[in-house]
């Protein structure tokens, strides 16, 4: 299962970095690669640490995590740094470091909910003891991320939701908590007519309505749609890719078109392959794992990638608007490729321990 | 279990009522947008043609020894329109038309209505295109005022304004050294200094992602993008040109090349000690009149004449041969070698029947010199250790001048000096007697000018150049110090005894004419044969090339130059008559425009004063003026120190009195001059008329009236 991960992150960074070398040949290439490569080792390296540490440790730290999370949320929407007008990174001080705050709280997030859910499996049920408790917590991370970042609490909203379905929440109050998610969306859709610069109705309503009303796409989606059609079958083999130049964000949110480009449309087809793949092995997973918040957890994060990996084809294909969601491990972009590995570390790690527990018994 | 199981159902479901569809779902779209839908997205991907293009850096200046700007890149600016910019919105489009086609009508092109720019700005808009000029070669702050209008303001991405920056190489001094200063086109060789120090120069190009909007036209539109490279400009060089020596040497063979009507002309300064060329002047015949049009200086290589004539005669002193006073058998002006008759031009030798191995020179007897190097190296069983010309030929060796002296200009010709006796350089008998006079040989103005540089240096030989420095954004990066070539090129006689032939060319010599009264200058003229070899039964089809090089002054010198012009078709052809002058005029103008080169006149001592000379009257802090005349080393009688003072004259020496001036009361400002009477009354409140012009003479208010804002009238005279 490590082979495969590895195999297909390579692949994808070797189209990432193709993409990099050709763009950024003058002068600032080696900078640019290595920063990345700097970047995808030390993923690595938080990957194998967190494989090597007990999954227990992060039941522990859940609730840590999550009251962390919250000040960096506010903290970001106040004064977070902005890009493209929107507010998502803190400016770590001294280091220079900008860091995306809603992938950290994506992570203290599933690791809440997954030991929520595994703690009052017992009474799982109950509306006041269990329902109450879990829900809570993701309404309000959601909405403190959805100001600037709805794409990304959609994403993680619905990841909350359906492991809530997997952990034996009744399916009644799962459609309660669609209802609700729905009314903080509404009251945040109310607000944004007050705070303009905080919420960020106006590229929410251009997005969609860009996708509605143009039935080719963007210039973006245009050029996409051009970068897979450039593949055909085959590709154009690794390195080639044309598009790259002159699509913007090939190397983070548009690099499934690079791909298809480059290895072709089957090309594409395997990376997909591979996330269900990844979906199917941690199922796997769970059928054999004894302890509920080491399949929860692993199954909630999974969820996330997965999720967050359609959502990403899905608007390289134009079958949703343009969200601003990266390729979970294959996109360029420092926090989310940290987090994305730290994510694997701990899957890799619940599976190592249900690995050694299936082979004593 | 039971647990368990529920989980796993839940999970199963999962997967298949959701990941696995979706899954499929995005792969079937994706075949939909690669297969199905390929050929016409292919084709859409061709028809919005990117490129990253070159962007050209601002090239570096290039500057005189004074900081003159020799060249300059002026950047000016191409102004588009990108009415269907990505960014663009359509509600900002239509905010902000009419304001901007007003703005546009008002300052850019009045030959349009308001209302007709806004209607070819829709049509624009409408139609689709991308890039519409607005105005082209506009300066810098033309563009920063025409970026500000409404809707340009929002930038290239939401505005669609577009500004290409270009750049137009300029010299400010026009002809001025302009072939040395050269130039890099396309499709031409480079020349000068900008196509040797083009790298340094040009910087470095940038790339900027441009969208193709005519194919047809190949024109090109920057993209706004963060993946610009932006260019890196290119650095400064600062050369030695010195821009008055220039203007002096170059208006000076300018005169000459069109008095004589020659085909061409160069004349080039060079500073003695360090080997640094302060002017270099080239002018060739063009359809009318003459222009710089090629670098002869440097480029070509001539057959030098009688200026060559120092390097035989440096040959044979090194060698011990002659001394200056040893007497030569000049043969009536004409000496056969084998079948060949090689003649004097001038009337020396025909009016005495023999002279001085000086007078040989400094006549330029071509007789005499001729025969003198193959008496001595002409035969290999004489006194010359068997080794004939060979010797000669490593004689002007170790003069250097055999190798080019590696200016920082392309196309510096090589010198052409045949080995000796070799078959392949066609060495013959008559070859020696030849090359002593300068034929059968090519060496350029410049590598001959070095030459004679060393022998005014002491014989040190400098290493011509023409960049002092490189600088960066106004620091040095690189700096180029004068470089010895070689230590000594001949011995301490024979390089003083060089010296005083040359000399004596200007005191009595063939240059005697050119001499001037108020400094002496050295050097040896030239009249070579050109085109002599078409000769067809005996008659010469070719003129001549008349030369002067040299040096000045003679005792001290500072400067040397060249002067060469080629084919004088008027008003004479000696070197003495055609390119003497022009060495003169250049040496007597730089001369006296040059400070270091003259005496002090006021090194004598001070004349004694008299009485009307004084400063008397002037008034002032005590102390002060005491210094003052201290230093001045005026006589005074000194007066107790502090406050105020006044100077009054005393037959021929000055008495200071104290001028007191008391705080609440009118002063006595009789004698001071304005500035000084107006800051010791209006200080104390009082309103000041003046009437007239020179020191107060008569002043309205009594000294030692109380003060109380009146109004006070001077009187001056």
């Amino acid at each position: 299962m490590i082979i495969i991960l590895a195999v297909f992150s390579l692949l994808a960074v070797y189209s990432s970095t193709g993409t990099l070398a050709y763009r950024f040949r003058g002068g600032n290439t080696e900078a640019f690669l290595f920063k990345h490569g700097i970047i995808l080792f030390g993923g690595l390296v938080l990957t194998y640490i967190c494989h090597m540490l007990h999954y227990m440790v992060f039941n522990r730290s859940a609730p840590v995590l999550l009251v962390i999370s919250i000040p960096l949320l506010i903290y970001t929407i106040a004064f977070g740094a902005e890009l493209n007008e929107a507010r998502r990174w803190i400016e770590v001080p001294l280091v220079g470091i900008t860091f995306q705050s809603s992938d950290f709280a994506k992570l203290a997030l599933v690791l809440y909910v997954a030991r929520a859910i595994s703690s009052k499996q017992d009474y799982i049920k109950d509306f006041k003891s269990a329902f109450l408790p879990i829900i809570a917590p993701i309404i309000f991370i959601c909405a403190l991320i959805a100001p600037a970042d709805l794409s990304t609490a959609i994403l993680l909203f619905f990841t909350a939701l359906f492991m809530m379905v997997v952990g034996r929440v009744s399916l009644k109050y799962v459609a309660l908590l669609m209802v609700l998610g729905l009314v903080t969306f509404s009251v945040l859709v109310i607000l944004g007519q007050f705070f303009p610069e905080v919420v960020r109705l106006e590229t929410w309503i251009s997005r969609v309505r860009d996708f509605v009303i143009n039935p080719e796409g963007s210039y973006q989606v245009e050029q996409a749609k051009i970068a897979i059609a450039n593949g055909e079958w085959f590709g154009m083999g690794p390195g080639n890719s044309i598009q790259r130049n002159y699509l913007p964000g090939s190397f983070s949110d548009f690099i499934y078109a690079i791909i298809c480009e480059e290895y072709g449309v089957l090309g594409g087809g395997l990376i997909i392959g591979l996330y269900v793949l990844l979906f199917f092995r941690v199922a796997r997973l769970v059928t054999k794992s004894s302890k509920a918040f080491g399949a929860m957890v692993a199954m909630g994060l999974t969820i996330l990638l997965v999720f967050q990996a359609f959502a990403n084809i899905a608007v390289a294909v134009h079958l949703v608007p343009v969200t601003g969601l990266t390729l979970p491990m294959v996109s360029m972009g420092g926090t989310s490729v940290l987090f994305t590995c730290i994510a694997f570390g701990v899957i890799l790690s619940v599976s190592k321990y249900v690995e050694s527990i299936t082979a004593e018994s | 279990m039971d647990i368990k199981n529920e989980v796993l159902y839940r999970i199963y479901f999962l997967f298949f009522a959701l990941v696995l569809p979706v899954a499929i779902l995005l792969f079937y779209k994706t075949i939909e947008v690669g297969i199905v839908d390929g050929p016409s997205w292919r084709n859409a991907g061709q028809s919005m043609y990117v490129e990253y293009r070159p962007i050209e850096a601002e090239r570096g200046n290039i500057f005189s020894q004074d900081g003159s700007l020799l060249a300059t890149s002026i950047p000016y600016f191409d102004l588009y329109m990108d009415p269907n910019s990505t960014g663009m919105k359509e509600e900002d489009f239509n905010l902000y038309i009419d304001s901007l086609a007003w703005c546009l009508a008002t300052y850019v092109d009045p030959s349009y209505t308001p209302g007709g720019y806004k209607e070819f700005l829709i049509e624009k808009r409408l139609s689709g295109a991308r890039y519409v000029p607005i105005k082209k070669k506009v300066s810098y702050a033309e563009k920063r005022f025409i970026e500000q209008f409404p809707l340009f303001n929002l930038g290239q991405m939401r505005g669609g304004f577009i500004a290409r920056k270009r750049s137009e190489r300029k010299r400010p001094f026009g002809l001025l050294a302009q072939r040395t200063i050269g130039y890099v086109r396309e499709g031409a060789k480079p020349v000068g200094l900008e196509g040797y120090f083009n790298d340094v120069l040009g910087g470095e190009e940038g790339t900027q992602p441009m969208l193709c909007v005519d194919r047809a036209n190949d024109i090109w539109m920057p993209i706004e993008d963060l993946d610009a490279v932006e260019p890196q400009s290119g650095d400064d060089i600062q050369t030695t040109i010195d821009v008055n020596l220039q203007d002096i040497t170059e208006e000076a063979l300018f005169r000459a090349v069109e008095y004589h009507d020659a085909d061409w002309g160069t004349a080039m300064l060079m500073e003695v000690e360090t080997g640094a060329i302060k002017a270099i002047a080239n002018l060739g015949r063009i359809k009318e009149g003459w222009w710089e049009t090629y670098n002869h200086a440097v480029g070509t290589a001539v057959e030098p004449g009688s200026t060559w004539k120092l390097a035989s005669m440096m040959a044979l002193l090194e060698d011990g041969f002659v001394e200056l006073e040893d007497s030569v058998y000049l043969e009536e002006g004409s000496i056969q070698f084998y079948e060949e008759t090689l003649e004097d031009a001038t009337y020396f030798s025909r009016e005495v029947d023999s002279g001085t191995v000086r007078q040989v020179f400094e006549m330029s007897s071509n007789v005499g010199v001729a025969k003198l190097v193959d008496r001595y190296y002409g035969r290999k069983e004489n006194i010359n250790r068997n080794e004939g010309a060979a010797r000669y030929i490593s004689r002007i060796k170790q003069f250097n001048l055999n190798l080019p002296v590696g200016i920082e200009i392309e196309g510096e010709a090589n010198p052409y000096i045949k080995e000796a006796y070799s078959a392949e350089d066609n060495w013959s008998g008559t070859t020696l007697p030849w090359m002593s006079i300068g034929y059968e040989l090519r060496v350029t103005p410049l590598q001959l000018l070095n030459f004679y540089n060393a022998v005014a240096n002491g014989g040190r030989l400098m290493k011509p150049y023409l960049v002092s420095e490189i600088q960066s954004n106004g620091s040095v990066d690189e700096q180029f110090r004068p470089t010895v070539l070689k230590k000594s090129i001949a011995s301490e006689q024979t390089i003083r005894q060089a010296q005083s032939l040359l000399e004596g060319v200007v005191e009595r010599g063939t240059a005697y004419k050119l001499k001037s009264e108020q400094y002496r200058f050295a050097g040896k003229t030239g009249t070579a044969q050109i085109n002599y070899k078409r000769t067809r039964r005996g008659k010469r089809v070719g003129g001549y090339q008349a030369s002067f090089v040299g040096y000045f002054p003679a005792d001290d010198p500072k400067y040397s130059c060249i002067v060469v012009i080629n084919n004088p078709r008027k008003h004479g052809f000696y070197g003495s008559d055609v390119a003497g002058p022009v060495f003169r005029e250049i040496a007597d103008r730089c001369y006296h425009s040059i400070l270091d080169l003259h005496e002090p006149f006021n090194l004598r001592r001070k004349p004694v004063l008299a009485t009307e000379q004084l400063p008397a009257y002037d008034a002032g802090e005590l102390e002060d003026m005491e210094a003052l005349l201290a230093a001045l080393d005026l006589e005074f009688f000194p007066e107790a120190p502090g406050g105020m003072g006044m100077l009054l004259p005393e037959n021929d020496s000055l008495k200071i009195v104290p001028k007191p001036l008391p705080a609440k009361q009118v002063p006595d400002v009789v004698g001071l001059g304005l500035r000084d009477a107006l800051y010791a009354l209006e200080n104390r409140g009082l309103q000041v008329k003046v009437s007239g012009a020179g020191r107060v003479i008569r002043q309205s208010l009594k000294p030692g009236t109380p003060v109380r804002g009146q109004v006070i009238w001077l009187k001056l005279g």
